[in-house]
C-alpha cells in the first residue's frame, strides 16, 4: 500500500505469525466480515478500529473457530488451518477476551487463572515444587493485575475494573503467542488503561503478538504498531499510525458515526 | 427396630450416592438430566441379571454395572453435546420415557413387568450379604468411596474445567477446553457410579422391578439434589435423609390422627418443599441466594 515507507516501518521485516485470506461471513444476507486480508507479524500490535458494527468482534470469531466461516482461510505460521475450533485455536497459541468478558463467575479470582493455564483436564499429582512455582507464576499474575487482595474472591463479587482484569489475568496466564483483545480497554479509568497497556507492552517485549479492538484515540495511539480500520465487514485501511490517523476519509467515517 | 433402622440406612446411602452423582452433573457440569433412574436401573439389572445367572460377587457384579451403565450414558451425551439448557431437560425425558419402556418389554434382561425374583444376596470373598445390618455396612463404605472420589474430581483440574464450562462454555473452550469430551466423561462417571449403586441395590432388595426405575425416581433424586443444595458437596446427603426420613418421622407424631396421615404426610412434605424454595433457593446446605 504505501512503498514510501522503510521496511521497518510497515514491519516486513518480522516473520508473519498469522495471514487472513479472504475472511467472510455473513449474517441474513449482512456482510458482517467482507473478504478480509491481513497479517498478523510476530511482536507487533494491531489495533482494529472501526464503527460499532463494523465486524470487528464477529472477525476475532472466525479467527478463533467460533463462528464458521463463509469464505476464505486461515495461516497460522505458515501452516493453513481450515477447519479449527475454539479448544483448537486456544491450543495453537491464540487466546482471547470477550467483549461481554465471560468470567467463570463462581469460581475464585484465582481459580478462573488456573483454569486456563491447565490444558489436560485429566486430574494430576502435583510435585510440592510444581506447586510452589504455580503458586509464585499466579502472584506475579495478580500482582501485575492488582488482584492480589482478590485472590479469594468469586468473580461475581468484583468490581467492573477488577473484571476487566481478571479477563486479562486469565489470558496472561494462558501464555498464548497471540492475544485477541476485544475492547478490554473500554470503560477503564486513566490509571487502570495505563497499567492495561503497560501490561500489554511487557508481553509485547516477551514476544506476544496482539491485535486490539479499541474506541479511545489516546490508547490506540499509544499503543499501536500498526492500525488496521474496519467498516461494514471491509478492511478500509491496514498500515502505520500515521497514515491511517491521516487518512481524511477514515476519519470521516469513524467520527462522522458517532 | 433394628431392621427398619438399617433399612432406612441402606436407602439413604443408595439415594445419596445417586443425589452426589447427579449433583456432580447438575451443579458442576450444567447438565439438568431427569433420566437419572436409568442409569441407576440399568446397573441395577445389569447386577441382577448377573447375579440370577453367573456369579453374585461384587467384583464382578458392581463393575459390570458401572461399565454397562457409562456406556449407556453415552446415548444421553449425544443430545447433551447438542441442545441447552431446558432443550436437554426434554431429551433427557425422552430418554427416561423410553428406557422405561425397554425395562418393562425386554422380558430376557429385566424379566419384564414381574422384573427380576430372586436376586441372589452380593457375595464378597464369598461370604454372602444379606442382613440389613451387615448391607448397611456395605453401602456406607460405597457412600464414603462415592464422596472421595467426588470430592477429588471437583477440586482436581477436571472439576475446574467442568465449573469453568458451567458459568461460560464459550470462554471454556476459548481457553482449551474440550467442552464434550470433558461434559461427556462427566457424564459417564456419574452414571458408572448411579449403576453400581443399582448393582447393590438389587442384591440387597433381592427383587427389582421397572417401578424402581421411572420418572418419579429420577425426580426424586434431583428434588433431592435442589433441596439439599445444588453444587455443594454436602447438600445431596441432606437431601437424601430429609427426603426419605421425613415422612416416616410424620408417622411418628402421634397427635396426628391415624386415619387421615398419608394425607397429612403430602401436605407437610409439598409444603416443606414449596416454602424451602421460597427462603432458600440454594438448598438446605447452599449458599442462599442465587
Ligand atoms: N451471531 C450473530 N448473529 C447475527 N448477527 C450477528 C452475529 N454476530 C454479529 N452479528 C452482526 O454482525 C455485524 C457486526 O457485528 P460485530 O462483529 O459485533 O461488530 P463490532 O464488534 O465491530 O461492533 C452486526 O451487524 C451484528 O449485528
Ligand atoms: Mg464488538
Amino acid at each position: 500500500m504505501t512503498e514510501t515507507h522503510t521496511p521497518e516501518e510497515t514491519h516486513e521485516d518480522k516473520e508473519v505469525l498469522m495471514e487472513l485470506a479472504g475472511l467472510g461471513r455473513s449474517f441474513g444476507g449482512v456482510k458482517a466480515v467482507d473478504d478480509v486480508s491481513m497479517k498478523l507479524r510476530a511482536g507487533i500490535v494491531t489495533t482494529l478500529v472501526g464503527p460499532n458494527g463494523a465486524g470487528k468482534t464477529t472477525l476475532f470469531n472466525l479467527i478463533t473457530g467460533q463462528l464458521a466461516r463463509d469464505t476464505g482461510h486461515i495461516t497460522w505460521l505458515g501452516r493453513r488451518i481450515d477447519k479449527i475450533r475454539p479448544h483448537e485455536a486456544a491450543r495453537l497459541g491464540m487466546v482471547r477476551s470477550f467483549q461481554d468478558l465471560r468470567l467463570f463467575e463462581k469460581m475464585t479470582v484465582e481459580e478462573n487463572i488456573m483454569t486456563t493455564f491447565e490444558r489436560s483436564p485429566l486430574p494430576r499429582i502435583t510435585t510440592p515444587a510444581k506447586r510452589a512455582e504455580r503458586r509464585e507464576f499466579i502472584d506475579r499474575i495478580l500482582e501485575r493485575c492488582a488482584l492480589t487482595d482478590k485472590r479469594n474472591t468469586r468473580a461475581s463479587d468484583l468490581a467492573y475494573a477488577e473484571r476487566k482484569f481478571l479477563s486479562l489475568a486469565r489470558i496472561i496466564a494462558a501464555q498464548g503467542r497471540l492475544w485477541l483483545l476485544d475492547e478490554p480497554a473500554s470503560g477503564l479509568d486513566p490509571q487502570s488503561y495505563n497499567r492495561l497497556l503497560g501490561i500489554i507492552r511487557e508481553e509485547v517485549q516477551t514476544g506476544v503478538t496482539v491485535c486490539i479492538i479499541e474506541h479511545n484515540l489516546d490508547i490506540v495511539i499509544g499503543i499501536s504498531d500498526r492500525i488496521a480500520f474496519l467498516d461494514r465487514g471491509k478492511l478500509l485501511a491496514d498500515d502505520t499510525p500515521q497514515v491511517v490517523l491521516n487518512d481524511p476519509k477514515l476519519a470521516s467515517i469513524y467520527f462522522g458515526e458517532r | 427396630m433394628e431392621n427398619y433402622l438399617a433399612n432406612l440406612g441402606v436407602l439413604i446411602c443408595v439415594y445419596s450416592i445417586l443425589a452426589i452423582t447427579l449433583n456432580f452433573i447438575m451443579g458442576y457440569a450444567g447438565i439438568f438430566s431427569l433420566a437419572h433412574a436409568v442409569f441407576f436401573g440399568f446397573g441395577a439389572y445389569t447386577g441382577g441379571f448377573i447375579a440370577l445367572n453367573y456369579t453374585s460377587s461384587m467384583f464382578v457384579t458392581l463393575p459390570a454395572a458401572m461399565v454397562v451403565s457409562a456406556v449407556l450414558s453415552l446415548l444421553l451425551a449425544i443430545p447433551t453435546l447438542r441442545v441447552r439448557g431446558e432443550y436437554f431437560v426434554a431429551a433427557s425425558l425422552g430418554l427416561q420415557i423410553l428406557a422405561v419402556t425397554l425395562f418393562t418389554e425386554w422380558k430376557g434382561f429385566t424379566g419384564g413387568i414381574g422384573g427380576l425374583v430372586g436376586i441372589p444376596p452380593v457375595s464378597l470373598f464369598g461370604t454372602e450379604i444379606f442382613r440389613p445390618t451387615s448391607f448397611v455396612i456395605v453401602t456406607i463404605v460405597a457412600l464414603i468411596v462415592t464422596i472421595g472420589i467426588f470430592h477429588l474430581l471437583v477440586h482436581s483440574n477436571f472439576g475446574r474445567s467442568l465449573r469453568a464450562i458451567r458459568d461460560s462454555e464459550s470462554a471454556a473452550a476459548a481457553f482449551g477446553k474440550n467442552v464434550p469430551v470433558i461434559k461427556t466423561v462427566s457424564l459417564a462417571i456419574s452414571a458408572a457410579l448411579a449403576g453400581m449403586v443399582g448393582a447393590l441395590y438389587a442384591s440387597y432388595l433381592a427383587f427389582i422391578n421397572v417401578e424402581s426405575f421411572m420418572l418419579d425416581t429420577s425426580v426424586l433424586i434431583m428434588a433431592m439434589v435442589i433441596i439439599g443444595g445444588t453444587g455443594t458437596q454436602l447438600g445431596p446427603i441432606v437431601g437424601a435423609i430429609v427426603l426419605l426420613s421425613l415422612p416416616s418421622a410424620i408417622t411418628y407424631l402421634n397427635f396426628l390422627p391415624q386415619s387421615e396421615i398419608g394425607a397429612i404426610q403430602q401436605i407437610i412434605y409439598g409444603a416443606g418443599m414449596t416454602l424451602l424454595m421460597l427462603f432458600r433457593p440454594g438448598g438446605i446446605v447452599g449458599s442462599g441466594g442465587k
